[in-house]
């Protein structure tokens, strides 16, 4: 266990996300194989591939979902490898899913709530929060931030899937994050609902470093400062947007191969 | 088995031990020291015996309440009622027949074709709707209990046992030495618990056969693990789950017979063979055969010995049973899960 | 709509200054002020039959399922121990207050007999929710079911604490502050206060960040989990809370019958108390009390009224079961979903005729 000195120290200096030699295998088959990534504090990348490249997989051992076989991985300094999920979310990692795990009953506003909550304590209590509360005000500038203040007490099953997915970002900005991994979060979406995600994403703190998954270059590549390509659970190459777009193996690859 | 040896040899010993334990207690002269703590050898022999063949009984309603379970999940919580309605149909067969046999093979049509009608009418509506289930199935059993109430009223009504089956039987299980002449005295036992036990040996034996030795055992079986894959590969899962579901009603409709048979029908029957299935496979594990086979033994010997032992408090000691393995292994003991 | 509208209004910026109790009560239906209005004065006009025996036994029956759709509601679990729970602390109250059966009872005063029975009833409880708790959805019926089997059949087996079969006789509200609470109306203003009491703490606690966690549970536990939140200390703290209200509903409960016995909690009230949420609806904390009304009218009059169009009245059980049936067949969400679905539908005609005029939804 660090001390709180040292881990602060830890955080001046390590990278944001450390990942060393990480392989996960699904019985014989290795969806990730001695994938190793540093990502600088504030850093933005895109990891791209083509589906089974191991992209999620990768995302799932970051945050926990599912642990790598082995490897290792460090969270500004402080290894997380064994750590349960919601020890991640408390150091500040942040993940958004594919599909919606949001809770349906419950309005906008509740889930952001919650999602604040988690983070903080009193999660036992039995006083319902003011409005001027701090938590409640956080979660009412979430949902301001992503545009959707309008709806803000509609049950989430009520939602239009552009609005889920623009709760989903939300989520991952309640409490204090300091990295998110953004999991495809412009998939399905219209045009209109994909240049407000850019501005979103664009306009987050620039203490916040994230990876994103994205299919959709346009989005990807404008979010970002950095590129990974993986293929086949493996690291293919990495760089800035502009060197990677104008790479020949890569339009080859996955570029070229008629993806949308 | 065999596996087991190797991977827990201490465990495998104290059973070993507790087995040998077990015969000596069921075979051997009861030295006087023994029966001071223990009282009479045939009394414990009786509970013993007792509580098996009531765990066969418990077997034949929980087989079917678990096999419908672990292919569908779905909870049917008027299978009590089904019980209780094989009992008196099988109670009316034989009363018009006089054959005691037919009495088994009345409840078993009877029930197995309400069992369809159930299948078709409610659960196959509400595909994955758990709760909805559990609700209509609470109202089935309130509507059955009122009817059978109405048609039959609350009397008690046993089903007769023929001639050749009544009576009892001679076991080689000595009881005591005669004091005067020391010659064995055996213990007796009625006939008819003993058949029944042997036959839900059998039944008990052919379904785990016909589940994992049988391709229409292996589609079962498939089933349960992946609806879609078992339809994609195009088996009519529709009708599979049909016919399981019409064998699982009719075993309780025979249980029913069996349980008319040495106990008695009459209302709340169908409420406490519920929550008999429902302990038992709680116990065993949800959907599986040997479950509720072994959770059925446990519930009907902790039933009669506790009866015996320690009368006030019989049901606590089931209730225990039940706390116990939710504590410690709350998927039950031989889960399929 | 419920009675009480559960989402916080729009208020703008402006409305910040304006005490938030008025607007909160400015938020009340004025349905409800009629029923609020109706509930407070019917001493005036109704007599000790329709006070007590209609309106009292509902608003009991009506807590106990309120604490039923507390669980299954907010929660997704459907505990069937709620009855159980209820007659523990009628029990606690006979065997450490005053019954008939003096060799038993302890003959404590009040005030030290009934926090003793709401603590031991609220263990019990918590217990029975931590051991259900273990297992999910459609095994919690089950388990809840053989938990309450239990405890039926321990009571009744049972003669030195619980005193078996025949239970407990004349238990009787104690005279505090100079008021005797076994007449008619002072006991009918005390059910009245504790059921008023457990609906409007039930409609606060689901937005307080307890209720709201314990409904992010029933839609995504594995998301709750992974958001820090610990999953099964909520379900059992929920069951914790259930308790509560049940505790004092069943010591009302034997109150109001006078006696506590085996049978207070057998498998039929067991069943009933699921009935009555269900069929009232498990969606609002005013649906059990809903349905707690008409199970008692049923209960009350269909004997009467079998008997008049002809039919045998003990049939009473078969009504009960096929008006159940018919409920969870056309309408999951009991009659408020029925009354949601109507209103929804005259909302709809309304609009054709009318393009401007806006739904609610």
């Amino acid at each position: 266990m660090q001390t709180a000195a040292e881990r602060l120290q830890a955080t001046g200096t390590a990278n944001a996300l450390e990942i060393r030699g990480v392989s996960r295998y699904f019985g014989a088959l290795a969806a990730l194989s001695d994938v190793s990534l540093s990502i600088k504090p504030g850093e933005r990348r895109a990891v791209l591939g083509s589906n089974g490249a191991g992209k999620t997989t990768l995302f799932n051992c970051i945050s926990g979902d599912f642990p790598p076989t082995s490897g290792s991985i460090r969270f500004f300094g402080e290894d997380i490898t064994d750590f349960p999920p919601h020890e991640r979310i408390r150091r500040g990692l942040r993940r958004t899913y594919q599909i919606s795990l949001l809770f349906g009953g419950l309005s906008v506003i509740d889930n952001v709530y919650l999602a604040c909550r988690g983070v903080s304590r009193g999660r036992f209590s039995l006083i319902r929060p003011r409005r001027n509360e701090a938590l409640m005000q956080s979660a009412s500038d979430l949902v301001n931030a992503v545009h959707l203040t309008e709806i803000q007490d509609q049950p989430v099953s009520e939602l239009s899937y552009g609005q889920q997915r623009q709760l989903e970002v939300a989520l991952a900005l309640s409490g204090a994050p300091r990295f998110i991994l953004f999991d495809e979060p412009a998939a399905g979406l219209s045009p209109a609902e994909r240049s407000e995600l850019i501005e979103i994403l664009t306009s987050l703190p620039e203490h916040i470093g994230y990876i994103i998954i994205e299919h959709d270059m346009d989005v990807a590549l404008r979010v970002v400062e950095s590129v990974t390509m993986m293929h086949n659970g493996r690291i293919f190459k990495e760089g800035k947007p502009e060197e990677i777009e104008s790479d020949r193996e890569v339009q080859e690859l996955y570029l070229g191969g008629g993806h949308g | 088995m065999s596996r087991f040896i190797e991977r827990h040899p201490a465990w495998t010993f104290v059973f070993f031990v507790l087995a040998i334990l077990l015969l000596l207690l069921v075979f051997a002269v009861w030295p006087p020291g023994l029966v001071a703590v223990m009282g009479k050898k045939k009394i414990f022999l009786n509970a013993l015996l007792n509580g098996i063949t009531l765990g066969a009984l418990y077997f034949l309603v929980a087989s079917g309440f678990t096999l419908i379970f672990g292919l569908m999940r779905n909870v049917n919580l008027a299978h009590g009622s089904l019980y209780l309605l094989g009992g008196y149909v099988g109670y009316a067969a034989v009363e018009l027949t006089g054959v005691w046999f037919l009495g088994f093979v009345a409840a078993f049509i009877i029930v197995a074709i309400i069992g369809v009608v159930l299948q078709v009418v409610v659960f196959r509506r509400m595909e994955g709707e758990d709760l909805r289930q559990t609700l209509v199935t609470i109202g089935i059993s309130i509507v059955l209990a009122d009817l059978m109430l109405w048609y039959w009223g609350g009397d008690f009504y046993q089903i007769l046992t023929p001639d050749w089956l009544s009576g009892p039987v001679v076991t080689p299980i000595i009881s005591v030495l005669k004091r005067s002449t020391g010659d064995p005295i055996y213990i007796k036992y009625p006939t008819v618990r003993l058949v029944i036990l042997a036959a839900s040996i059998v039944i008990g034996v052919g379904m785990w056969l016909l589940l994992n030795k049988t391709r229409i055992g292996m589609l079962i079986r498939a089933g349960v693990d992946d609806r879609d894959m078992l339809a994609a590969n195009g088996v009519n899962v529709q009708l599979i789950f049909v016919v399981v579901f019409a064998f699982g009603a009719g075993l309780a409709g025979v249980a029913g017979v069996v349980g008319g048979t040495f106990q008695s029908l009459a209302p709340g029957e169908d409420i406490r063979y519920l929550l008999a299935s429902l302990v038992v496979v709680i116990v065993g594990g949800m959907g599986s055969i040997p479950g509720a086979a072994l959770g059925a033994v446990i519930i009907g010997l902790a039933e009669q010995f506790g009866s015996v032992y320690m009368p006030t408090y019989s049901v606590v000691g089931t209730f225990l049973i039940m706390v116990l393995v939710l504590a410690f292994r709350p998927q039950g003991l031989l889960s399929m899960r | 709509m419920a009675l009480l509208d559960q989402t916080p209004a729009n208020a703008g910026a402006a409305q910040e200054g304006t005490s938030r109790v008025g607007q909160w009560l400015a938020r009340v239906h004025p349905a409800a002020w009629l029923v609020v209005v109706l509930l407070i004065t019917l001493p005036l006009f109704a007599n000790s039959f329709i006070l007590i025996d209609i309106f009292g036994w509902a608003m009991i029956l009506g807590m106990i399922a309120l604490s039923l759709m507390f669980l299954a509601g907010y929660g997704g679990m459907v505990s069937l121990v709620q009855m159980s729970v209820a007659a523990l602390a009628g029990y606690m109250v006979a065997i450490f207050g005053n019954s008939a059966a003096s060799e038993i009872s302890l003959g404590w005063p009040w005030w030290a007999t009934l926090p003793v029975a709401i603590i031991i009833a609220v263990l019990f409880g918590t217990i029975s929710g931590a051991l259900a708790v273990r297992t999910e959805g459609i095994y919690t019926i089950m388990i809840t079911l053989a938990i309450a089997a239990a405890f039926f059949y321990f009571t009744r087996q049972n003669y030195t604490i619980f005193n078996g079969f025949s239970g407990f006789n004349s238990l009787k509200p104690p005279e505090i502050f100079g008021i005797n609470w076994r007449d008619h109306v002072p006991f009918y203003y005390l059910i009245l206060f504790w059921a008023a009491v457990s609906y409007l703490v039930v409609i606060y606690v689901s937005r307080s960040p307890f209720g709201l966690a314990l409904q992010g549970i029933r839609d995504n536990p594995r998301r709750m989990e992974a958001l820090g939140f610990h999953v099964t200390a909520h379900r059992v703290a929920a069951y914790t809370f259930a308790a509560l209200i049940a505790a004092i509903a069943g010591i009302l409960l034997s109150w109001f019958s006078n006696q506590i016995s085996p049978g207070t909690a057998g498998i039929g009230p067991v069943i009933d108390i699921l009935v009555i949420a269900v069929v009232g609806g498990l969606s609002r904390p005013i649906g059990p009390f809903i349905g707690a009304l008409v199970y008692v009218l049923l209960r009350t009059f269909s004997l009467d009224v079998l008997e008049a169009v002809g039919l045998d009245g003990s049939r009473f059980k078969l009504m009960i079961g096929l008006g159940f049936l018919l409920i969870v067949f056309f309408s999951p969400d009991g009659l408020l979903g029925l009354w949601e679905r109507w209103k929804g539908y005259m909302a709809r005609s309304r609009n054709e005729f009318d393009p401007l005029g806006g739904g609610e939804r």
